[in-house]
Parts: structure tokens; sequence; C-alpha cells
């Protein structure tokens, strides 16, 4: 069956010896038999050499000049050869570059409006707990004060019935302010003056302090108290003195507490009410003396409750700001101050490394955030290559 | 890989890696040295592939432009020649693509200088294999021109046309049957002149 079947299609990798051993002999043998298979062969081979007898067409004069201009133009300059990414003038890598630019741009921006929008909301928390600090007591007495959580609370009135009060009704928050300040003075004297001219001008007062003087420089340490509402002013006010170094501002939330506290003292107070009644009717001395008893209990333990009330409540009512304060110069330093400069340089040294610090870290987010970005860059820039290198 | 062509390559043409090794530093006079070994026969293979004079320009200048621009990818695996016709066969077919056109009319482009004024058979043959040739779809002209007019071996086609040897073989099959119907009566006088 093989022998019958014309060979024409192999006949081509025959005239170029281009055929295994196997189709060969197959060929060889079918020729030998197939008179219409060798003239085919003939007629092939005298073609063939009929494509192999043209003439070569040699390049036209001034090809190579041609050439040589145009590469001329596409090359550089010799000092590209050693440059990494060898920079080619072309339309396409002109287009590529003028992509990538508009990709760096775009993510630039992007993450410059995701950076301010992190700081105003920080910004934004700080201002809340500060207006709440201040307008919380007079949103107890007047409703329209009710500060920044007000809103949150109007579109739905009605939620209050059923949420816990505390949670939802503005101006029933009971925050326990706290703050430190420390802060380095040119005149300590007088910031001390004026410190307690602040906590007396607020309603409030100095509950502690204390003075000491280390070597050349004075230093001391004050508690004041002075009323929730004007806790911020004051903290402006005593910022104000000098320098500030640290601030750390606490706020403790103690409403669950609170309302704690007086339920179980209104639960308290309700059975004290019982007892009594009880008493009214009791007959017996055993009984008396045992409800006598029991009373007692009730009404120490309400003692109890309402003095740990009292106590937060005059936590809440009055703010405690913690003031640490240093003489910045000293007062008699000398000739000089040798402590001083030292200090100085340390200062410096640190706030270098400090900003040294801060670029490293920026720098790392910024390549993080960048880092996608790169990455389908350099994936586009090696389609292109692989494309180009195909092209080529 | 260790193959013929690179061996061969090796071979003729010692001071050809040194010009290459210069053009890839931007030595535009070594670049220019092979441009005049490589125009003719790369002029050629692309005038037989697009078919015509003006595109066969375009392709060949084209080849050695993207040759000098992609000298860097050149791994010398296969030979430059190899590699330079792989560029070459690339834009004609480019341009085969893009602007199909009948094959020109040739006459000036056989009028060698020592051609004897009368030899009109000769020109007419080449005129007819060249339109032959031109009629082939894109892939089988490109085949047998690669085969039968430069000489490559089964193998340095198949690199150049980036197609398995395989492929490689039935397409010159298919080209040299299109061939031999369309040339059958000149090849039967050309094989009673030769015997």
């Amino acid at each position: 069956m093989m022998t019958r079947n014309h060979v024409t299609e192999l006949l081509s990798a025959y005239v170029d010896e281009q055929v295994s051993p196997a189709e060969r002999s197959r060929i060889e043998t079918h020729l030998s038999q197939c008179a219409q298979c060798r003239g085919h062969l003939e007629s092939l081979r005298g073609s063939v050499a009929l494509v192999r007898g043209l003439d070569p067409v040699p390049a036209p004069a001034g090809f190579q000049e041609a050439v040589r201009a145009r590469v001329a133009e596409t090359a550089v300059s010799p000092r590209r050869a050693v440059a990494l990414p060898r920079l080619r003038l072309s339309w396409k890598t002109a287009g590529v570059a003028a992509a990538a630019l508009l990709v760096g741009i775009f993510s630039v921006n992007l993450l410059r409006e995701m950076q301010p929008r992190v700081v105003t909301l920080e910004g934004q928390r700080d201002e809340r707990q500060m207006g709440q600090s201040a307008g919380e007591r007079s949103a107890a007495t007047a409703p329209k004060g009710a500060g920044p959580l007000a809103p949150s609370a109007q579109p739905a009135p009605g939620a209050g019935n059923i949420a816990p009060p505390a949670a939802t009704i503005p101006g029933f928050r009971r925050i326990i302010r706290a703050a430190h300040v420390t802060l380095a003075v040119d005149d300590f004297d007088g910031a001390v003056r004026r410190l307690v001219a602040i906590a007396e001008g607020a309603g409030g007062f100095v509950a502690n302090s204390s003075y000491a003087q280390t070597g050349s420089t004075p230093e001391g340490s004050f508690t004041l108290r002075v009323p929730a509402p004007r806790f911020g002013a004051v903290l402006e006010d005593i910022e104000r003195l000098g320098t500030v170094e640290v601030r750390r501002i606490g706020g403790q939330d103690v409403t669950e507490e609170f309302v704690d506290l007086q339920a179980r003292v209104r639960n308290l107070e309700r059975h004290e009410q019982r007892l009594l009644s009880f008493m009214d009717h009791a007959t017996k001395v055993s009984e008396l003396l045992a409800i006598e008893q029991e009373l007692a209990r009730v009404r120490g333990e309400i003692e109890l409750l309402t003095g740990r009330l009292r106590f937060i409540g005059n936590q809440v009512d009055l703010a405690t700001v913690e003031v640490a304060m240093r003489q910045r110069t000293p007062k008699a330093g000398g000739f000089w101050d040798f402590g001083a400069t030292l200090r100085r340089m340390q200062a410096a040294f640190l706030m270098t490394i400090r900003q040294i610090l801060g670029a490293i870290e920026k720098a790392g987010v910024l390549i993080s955030a960048l880092a996608p970005v790169l990455l389908l860059a350099g994936l586009g820039w090696l389609i292109v290559r692989r494309v180009r290198a195909r092209t080529v | 890989m260790p193959d013929a062509t690179f061996r061969s390559g090796e071979r003729a043409r010692v001071d050809e890696s040194t010009l290459i090794a210069r053009s890839r530093t931007g030595d535009l006079q070594a670049y220019d040295r092979l441009v005049g070994a490589y125009q003719d026969r790369i002029y050629n293979a692309a005038f037989r592939i697009t078919g015509n004079r003006e595109d066969a320009w375009d392709a060949a200048q084209d080849a050695f432009i993207r040759g000098y621009q992609g000298l860097r990818s050149f791994r010398g695996e296969a030979g430059f020649g190899t590699w330079l016709h792989r560029i070459a066969v690339n834009a004609a077919l480019d341009i085969v693509r893009r602007r199909p056109r009948a094959p020109q009319e040739l006459d000036p482009m056989l009028a060698a200088p020592d051609d004897p004024a009368g030899d009109v058979l000769r020109r007419d043959v080449q005129r007819r294999v060249h339109r032959a040739i031109a009629a082939l779809p894109p892939d089988q002209r490109t085949a047998v021109v690669l085969r039968d007019i430069q000489g490559f071996s089964y193998e340095e086609i198949a690199r150049v046309m980036q197609v398995p040897v395989g492929t490689v073989r039935s397409r010159l099959a298919r080209a040299r049957e299109g061939l031999r119907v369309r040339l059958a009566d000149l090849s039967r006088t050309v094989f009673e002149e030769d015997a």
C-alpha cells in the first residue's frame, strides 16, 4: 500500500537530501516503480534549478550611504554604550518614557492626596476631643452647646430610648481629663507666678507644687486642677509660657461607671425605703434588730458609692494638668556653661539622626507605595523589550 | 548552541565578531563595514520577498537600522548573517502585509552591464521565475527564497523564520510545487538544454 502511494510531498525534501533513511528507501522504491513520480521529480528539479539560476540582485548604488546616514541619526553618542539602560531615541522609547512619567506623577499625586487626609483626620479627632472637654459642662446646662457629637445623635432622636443613654445623649459623658506638659522656660520664677495666675484665672488652683534646684537650673513640677470646660484654654495658656518638650493629653471615659454607680445608689436607696417601711410594721425586737442591721449595711454601702460618685464627679469637673518646668538658660552660667553646650550638641546630634531616620522612613514608605507601580512598569518594560526582540 | 551555522560563521569571518563587538559600543564605522559586507545579500532577499525594488529598499534599510539598534540582543547563537536575515525577512514581510502589491515589471533590474544585448530569452526566463515566486503566499515565498536563492540550510531557515524544521520542509514542498506548476514549460526547456 505504501509503495502505491505517491511520494509527491517528500520529493522537495528529497531534492535537498533532507529525508530520513526510511523515507529515502521508501521514495526510491516508489520512484523505481512509478513513472509519474519520476517525471514529477524531474520537473521539480528543473524549477528548483530555475530559481537557483536567478541572477543575484545587488543593492542599488547609494544603499550603504543611506544606511550610514540613518544609523548615524539613530545613534546618539558612543558614551551611551556605557550607560546602564541604553536609551534609544525612538518614538517607542519616548512613548514608554512618557507613560512612565505619567504613571509616576499619578502615583505621587495619589500619595500626596492620601497623606494630608490622614493628617486632617488626626487633627479633627484632636479638635473633637478638645471641643468636647471645653463644651462638656456647658452642654449639661445648654443643649445647643452639645458639641460636635450632637449632629450624629440628632438624626435619630428616638434611638436614645433603646440604646444606652450614656452613649447617645450628648453632654451626658463623664470624662476625666488629664494632661502632662514639660516646658522649658526662660524665666523660671516668672513662669511659676504666671502658672498660678492661669490656674486661678480659670477658677482652679495649684494642688501640688515642688521645687528643686539642681546645679544652676531650677526645676519644678506642679499639679493644676482647673474646671474641665477650661481645660483646653488653660493648656494653651500654659504652653505659651515656654517651649513645649513633652505633651501628653489623656481622657478617661467614666460615663459607664458613673451611670452604674448612680443606678446602684438608686437601688440601694429604694431598698433603704423598703427597710424603713418594714421597720414601721415590725413587731418583734428580733425583727427590728435584723432590719436595723441590714439598714446599717445598706446605708454604709450608699455612703461608699456616693463617695465614689462624688470623687469621680470631682475628677470630671476638675481636669488635672501636670506641668514640669525647667529653666532653659542657666541663671548663673558663669563664663561658659559647658553643660548647656553639651546638651545643645546632643540635641543637635539627635535632631540630625532623627531627621535622617525620618528621611529613610519616608523613602521606605514611598518605595513601598511605588512598588506596585514599579513592578508594573518593569513588567511593561520587559514586554516591550520582548516584543522588540521578536520584531528584530 | 554549537551548531553548524555557528561554526561555519566563525570559520568564515574571524574579524566579523570584532566588527560586531565594536559596532555594539557605538562604532559606526565598524557597523558600516558590516553593512557593506551584507548589503547585497540582504537586499537580494528583500527584493525576492517583497517582489519590487521600492519595497526591497525600504525593507533592507529597515533591516540594517533595526540590526544596529538590536545589536545588543544579538547573542551570537546563530551566525550574524542568519540573524540579519531574520530581521530582514521580518521587515520585508511587514511591508508585504502592510501594502501588498503586484510584482513590478522588472526590466531594468536584470540589465547587467555585461549582459549581451541579444539575451532576451534569458531575461524573459528570469522575469517569469521572479513573477512565479512573487505569486506565492508570503510564507512559502520566504522559505523558497531563503533556501534556493540565499542557500540556507533547513535549520537556518527554521531559525530565520522561527518555525520548526518540519514546517520549513512542508512550506518548501508547497512552494516548490507551486513553482513547478507555474514554470513547467520553462523547466523542460532548461532540462533539454542541460541534457
